[in-house]
């Protein structure tokens, strides 16, 4: 019952949001209609795990800071990309390089997968089976080290305490 | 005096004319680039944060009304889904065998499944 | 705008491979996004941005059957 009212929270912001009118008698509305569409789709949503609200209050400074990160990181990333596309004549090279995370989580791994698509130069293409191993996909390899170590440093850091 | 509502004017302004030309560089990027992969790369950074831009101007121009707040659903949502889109294409390229460009120097993903 | 399109269109005709067309028509779909989001505007109706955010997700899911459907032959 108490992850039934937790969950609805979202999806009633999300349906304010939707609908383009933010008043209580929406969000009201969308909190009574939101059980509705858990309970079909119940398996989704992970009704194991503890909820702990307290806990996730406290996540959210490192959460707003993880994304002031991400919004500067994904300005660079366009310049970088528009640079390379503006260039008269393309010479790069690309490839695929292996990077391994510490994530543990599924959350955790979805998040710097999506953060590592969003970033300079650089496309997730896969995970690998044991979850330890993402295969990246560089637009422009010149130190591979390098960049191994910068999305270990930077980014992973800050997903790791914002989510894990 | 500058009133707080020109200054939105300006800057609504100016998300808008450098959305639309990110939008224009992505689809540029889209022609002159020589794989599937270096495409990916356009169309989900620039051409995502280009329809980011114009969302976000709308917004400051028509303040949190039915339509500022439905563009910058429309906007997240882009931004949420982009990378999963690109992830889940290149993933299906690589297996279904498309290789990557002459000018590609490594490729340590072909070892990792089983055709 | 309609300079943007025309890229995507001769990457969808001339793409040598299947997902270069599919990587054309999701960024056709973005940019047709974004078109509609400035007409939207100009015209002060809300209904357009209701058609984006609809044409936003199909995109989206389209592109998600198609990969899938490529990786491995079957949709579900």
């Amino acid at each position: 019952m108490k992850q039934y009212i937790v969950y609805s929270i979202p999806l009633a912001i999300l349906w304010c949001f939707v609908n383009g009118d933010i008043s209580i008698v929406n969000f009201t509305f969308g909190l009574v209609m939101s059980p509705v569409v858990i309970k079909p789709f119940k398996s989704l949503y992970n009704f194991e795990a503890e909820v702990s609200i307290r806990n996730d209050i406290r996540r959210i400074p490192k959460q707003l800071r993880y994304l002031a990160v991400l919004a500067i990181e994904i300005t660079k990333a366009n310049i970088m990309v528009a640079k390379i596309v503006l260039r008269p004549r393309i010479n790069i090279n690309p490839g695929i390089i292996t990077v391994p995370i510490r994530a543990k989580t599924d959350v955790g791994i979805t998040a710097i997968a999506n953060t590592i698509s969003l970033t300079p130069g650089t496309l997730t293409i896969d995970v690998a089976d044991d979850k330890s191993v993402l295969y990246v996909h560089l637009i422009d390899i010149h130190d591979r080290e390098e960049i191994r170590a910068s999305i270990r440093d930077d980014l992973e850091e800050y997903v790791l305490e914002a989510l894990e | 005096m500058i009133g707080i509502g020109f200054v939105l004017d300006i800057l609504s302004n100016i998300f808008l004319i450098v959305g639309l030309f990110f939008v224009f560089l992505g689809m540029l990027g889209l022609i002159r680039l020589p794989d599937v992969y270096n495409r990916l790369h356009t169309t989900t950074k620039i051409g995502t944060l280009g329809a980011f831009g114009v969302m976000l101007s709308i917004l400051l121009k028509v303040g949190f009304s039915a339509m500022g707040l439905k563009a910058i659903t429309i906007g997240l949502f882009l931004l949420l889904t982009a990378p999963v889109a690109a992830h889940m294409i290149a993933r299906a390229a690589h297996r279904h065998g498309v290789d990557l460009c002459d000018e590609s120097i490594i490729d340590e993903y072909c070892d990792s499944y089983d055709k | 705008m309609v300079f943007s399109i025309i890229p995507c269109v001769y990457r969808i005709i001339k793409g040598p491979t299947i997902p270069d067309r599919v990587v054309a028509l999701d960024a056709m779909t973005l940019v047709i996004v974004a078109t509609l989001g400035v007409y939207s505007f100009i015209q002060e109706s809300v209904f357009f941005m209701d058609v984006a955010l609809v044409l936003s997700i199909i995109a989206f899911v389209g592109t998600v059957t198609i990969s899938k459907y490529l990786d491995e032959g079957v949709v579900f």
